[in-house]
């Protein structure tokens, strides 16, 4: 990265930065500079980074097992199994913890207007489908984070609003962060912090 | 869910491919493994009327040692070779008499007179292959018995008692007939009563009782050496091969039977031998094959298990079903080897009892079959859970560096 774009950074220029629990951050970034590598870090699936990363405090952890139970991750490239339908991709998530019963996830499937395509196969889904379907699976376990990748990036107005619902009512529940990386400004949730990079 | 996802990533034909080879290199392994442990005992010769394992051995007689009967003798030298051959267990030569012999009777009613020049020759009694009790020489009973080759007396039944006229003669009433013996030599001459007291089957010779012979060769002897041109020999196991390559590159002669069994036994062996390496090598391409496929496998979905592992399922739970699915399948198909196994065995056992004497040994087939299934299945787990560890774990190695 060159001196000009870091100078313009919040996260990079400074010692540290501190999420806490129960509160919705920003981080907006243009494309390439690096939104997907921090939430990768923070998820434990990047690991070309100089620095410590500690969790409540300690940097001696298995990031793996907070996949189950502590960090939720919307991936850009969304991670979907095509070849399972919209149910079993949301339900191979949730067997992991079964957070949620089956009515639950019927219910989400059809809060996001896909209830019609429940059991068609993910290949077949467009890929604003797909990113609901991404969203809802990553609501299906207990969490204390939720990293959404730029989420909205193919859906439109109604959606986004009906994903920011169901997606709001979901961090209250669980008293949760949302750490969310955008390409410019979103309006969607109330964040309590705007981050540069 | 796991299941389905990762049942579709199975290549179905490759794993076809896997159960008939391993099917049948574990069939064939489990039969012929258990074939040999079958008739072991039938080539290794438990079962011999010869306990000891010995055999009589001398030199070809050609036509030039027929000029010069020195050569067909053993040397010193060649006895003590023939000591040290890692094969032999023990060598007992055969002592010759050295003085004249003659057998007679008087003419009765009930056997016809004759009058007979005679050879006598000894050997240690545990080589005898007759069982008599009066065998033991008694100095002060003038009494010699005699132990003739069993073919003697077919010689005279079937052919010259037949050509002239004579009476046939079974063994026991041979053994009733009571003749004289003759023996000079030394300026003595003494008389014997003699009777036929056993018949050998394994050595051509007129045998008397080893203590006698000793005996009078120093008595009636001419004092020569004794010369050897018979040994008997005991082996430590008949049916090894070096024994052949050793008479034959000597020019050694050997009651044959014997050793053309253990050269049968020999190629049988060999042959056995190689219907079990050619099935541990089909075994061995089976497991190379599933591996190979299992690695395709895991390559071609390779995103499929990363993106597992990131939505949260551990090396573990990834590998679970591929470990379940290979270790089912290869018990499912060596148990079904072991079942072929063992109706094979039964086929053949029934044909050999009919042909041979034969008692079943134990059945080894279940637990090499066993045995198999715990090494494979031990390997195949690991294999997998170790790839599937290195495909999706680089990452965090690195993570617990820092």
């Amino acid at each position: 990265m060159s001196d000009s774009e870091i100078s313009e950074s919040d996260i990079y220029l400074q010692e540290s930065v501190l999420f806490e629990k129960g509160r919705k951050y920003l981080i907006r970034a243009n494309s390439g500079h690096g939104k997907s590598s921090l939430l990768n870090i923070i998820y434990g699936s990047n690991a070309n980074f100089d620095g410590n990363i500690n969790y409540d405090g300690s940097s001696n952890h298995n990031t793996f097992s907070f996949r189950e139970s502590k960090i939720s991750y919307v991936f850009q490239d969304l991670k979907l199994f095509p070849d399972l339908t919209i149910f079993e991709n949301i339900q191979l998530k949730n067997g992991l913890t079964n957070n949620k019963s089956v009515e639950e996830i019927d219910h989400l499937i059809d809060q996001v207007l896909l209830s019609h395509k429940r059991d068609n196969l993910v290949r077949n889904l467009s890929l604003g489908q797909k990113q609901r379907v991404a969203i809802i699976r990553a609501l299906c376990q207990p969490f204390e984070f939720l990293l959404m990748d730029e989420p909205f990036s193919h859906l439109d107005e109604k959606n986004c609003g009906i994903i920011s619902n169901i997606v709001s009512q979901e961090l209250e529940k669980q008293n949760a962060s949302l750490i969310m990386t955008s390409l410019g400004d979103t309006s969607y949730f109330d964040y309590d912090k705007i981050l540069n990079l | 869910m796991l299941f389905k996802l990762q049942k579709k990533t199975l290549i179905i034909s490759q794993i076809i491919g896997y159960a008939f080879t391993l099917l049948i290199g574990a069939t064939i392994i489990l039969v012929t493994s258990q074939f040999y442990f079958d008739i072991k005992p039938l080539l290794s010769q438990e079962t011999d009327l010869f306990k000891t394992k010995a055999v009589v051995v001398s030199k070809n007689i050609t036509v030039f040692k027929s000029i010069n009967k020195e050569k067909i003798y053993f040397t010193d030298e060649e006895i003590k070779e023939l000591e040290n051959q890692p094969f032999i267990k023990n060598i007992s030569k055969f002592n010759n008499a050295s003085f004249k012999i003659k057998a007679y009777t008087k003419e009765s009613e009930k056997v016809p007179g004759f009058y007979t020049d005679l050879f006598f020759e000894s050997i240690p009694q545990k080589y005898l292959d007759v069982e008599t009790e009066e065998w033991d020489w008694d100095p002060s009973l003038d009494f010699i018995p005699i132990i003739i080759p069993e073919n003697y007396l077919k010689l005279y039944n079937f052919g010259f008692a037949q050509s002239q006229g004579l009476p046939v003669l079974s063994k026991n009433t041979i053994s009733l007939i009571e003749f004289n013996i003759k023996v000079s030599g030394n300026n003595q001459i003494k008389r014997y009563r003699s009777k036929i007291v056993g018949f050998s089957n394994k050595v051509n010779s007129i045998l008397v009782p080893e203590d006698f012979l000793l005996w009078a060769n120093k008595e009636f002897g001419r004092g020569d050496k004794n010369k050897t041109s018979r040994v008997l020999i005991e082996f430590k196991n008949p049916s090894d091969k070096a024994i052949l390559k050793y008479f034959n590159e000597n020019n050694y002669s050997i009651s044959k039977d014997k050793l053309e069994f253990s050269k049968l036994v020999f190629f049988f062996k060999l042959a056995l031998l190689f219907v079990f390496f050619i099935a541990l090598v089909i075994i061995i391409l089976s497991i190379s094959f599933i591996i190979i496929s299992l690695n395709l496998i895991i390559q071609k979905n390779k995103e499929l298990i990363l993106n597992l592992y990131n939505i949260g399922y551990n090396h573990n739970r990834i590998a679970k079903f591929y470990q379940i699915f290979i270790s089912s399948t290869t018990v499912l198909l060596i148990i079904i080897a072991i079942f072929i196994s063992n109706f094979t065995r039964n086929y053949y056992i029934e044909k050999i009892v009919d042909l041979l004497d034969f008692t079943s040994k134990s059945n080894y087939i279940l637990i090499s079959g066993m045995s198999l299934i715990v090494i494979l299945i031990f390997a195949y787990n690991l294999f997998i859970i170790n790839y599937i560890k290195k495909i999706v774990q680089p990452r965090e190695e690195k993570i617990s560096k820092l």
